[in-house]
């Protein structure tokens, strides 16, 4: 469990440096190079690092420990082929996270990065939907009984592929420079992390690198079923590079926009849903 | 926090993760409880490391708090 703990945590934040190359080579810019993430995790790591006085000293580490404790309880529900209720709740925990993040510091910059991470919280919806859908087809939430399921009738992404958009859309909403980023959008300098530097920050790097890596493999998972290692790995490569392009190329929604566009998909699939258990 | 405290962290996070492992191929220790004991070390383990490479003592800052 060791080692994937640590090769999720740097194969992910080598995830996040390819998104930020694609990002870069989309815009004609030739980008860092993709272990920039990972560098970058070092890089805080070795600056010097205090609390600030405005900030409530014990929040302000412990959102850091937790952030990481979340994902890596997350990475271990998922292997261990656990209940998708269970990522569900540390994706909904991860909110309050982010919000802790911001409030914690006493800057007015994390405080507005927390409050934005909260009415973002409409990006949960489509998950739920998504989460409903697979109940209704496997009759279970258990990731391993969804995997069986899958062996036998074929990926969901075939058989309820608006399922997987949302959770897709998900996924585009956890994913830096996207169109629903507006915890981390530049007005905010870096948002609800804006007062985390150094040894917290690359905390929070290792925390970005583990959930990137834990939403993409439960998104194969559950829409595509067990693949061979290299080919989860390869899978998640293009997933990164097909969410690299929306994120390149769609603008940053202001909040209020951002907020709508996922209550309009929530509701969107909620319909969906209703269908697909009527047709059920 | 001082060096000397910093390393002693990652030092009971990171023994705790391996006896874990240890335990755990051993048969003593479940996987569900090897996991609960990385998922509280981890976390302490990577802010202890940093805290014993770089951490300084000195005046905290004051953010920046509007004008």
């Amino acid at each position: 469990m060791i080692a994937e703990l640590l090769f999720a945590v740097f194969f992910g934040l080598l995830l996040l440096g390819i998104h930020r190359k694609v990002i870069a080579r989309i815009q004609r810019r030739p980008g860092p190079p993709v272990w920039q993430e990972i560098l970058h995790m070092l890089k805080f790591s070795f600056k010097t690092t205090w609390i600030p006085k405005t900030a409530s000293a014990a929040l302000f580490v412990g959102v850091v420990l937790v952030a990481i404790g979340i994902w890596s309880a997350a990475l271990f529900v998922v292997i261990s082929g656990g209940s998708l209720l269970v990522i569900f709740a540390i994706y909904m925990l991860h909110k309050i996270v982010e919000h802790g993040f911001g409030l914690s510091s006493g800057s007015p910059y994390g405080k507005f990065g927390g409050v934005r991470s909260v009415i973002s919280a409409a990006s949960e919806i489509p998950l739920l939907v998504s989460v409903a859908a697979i109940a209704i087809f496997t009759h279970s939430l258990l990731i391993s009984d969804i995997v069986s399921y899958q062996e036998v009738h074929g990926p969901l992404l075939i058989t309820i592929p608006l399922a997987a958009i949302a959770m897709y859309v998900v996924l585009i909403s956890k994913m830096p420079f996207g169109p629903f980023s507006i915890v981390e959008s530049k007005e905010l300098v870096s948002g609800y992390k804006t007062e985390h530097f150094g040894v917290w920050r690359a905390g929070l790097e290792v925390c970005n690198g583990l959930k990137t890596y834990v939403l993409l493999l439960t998104f194969i998972l559950v829409f595509i079923g067990s693949l061979p290692f290299w080919l989860t790995l390869l899978t998640m490569l293009i997933l990164v590079i097909t969410l690299s392009f929306v994120c390149a190329l769609s603008p940053m929604l202001s909040p209020y926009d951002s907020v709508t566009v996922q209550t309009l998909l929530a509701g969107l699939m909620l319909v969906y849903v209703g269908v697909l258990g009527v047709m059920s | 926090m001082k060096k000397k405290n910093a390393l002693a962290l990652t030092l009971v996070a990171a023994g705790s993760g391996v006896a874990a492992m240890a335990l755990s191929m051993a048969s003593i220790l479940p996987g569900w409880a090897y996991a609960a004991v990385l998922v509280l070390a981890f976390p302490l383990f990577v802010l202890g490391l940093g805290l014993y490479w770089m951490a300084r003592e000195g005046e905290e800052d004051i953010p920046f708090l509007g004008y």
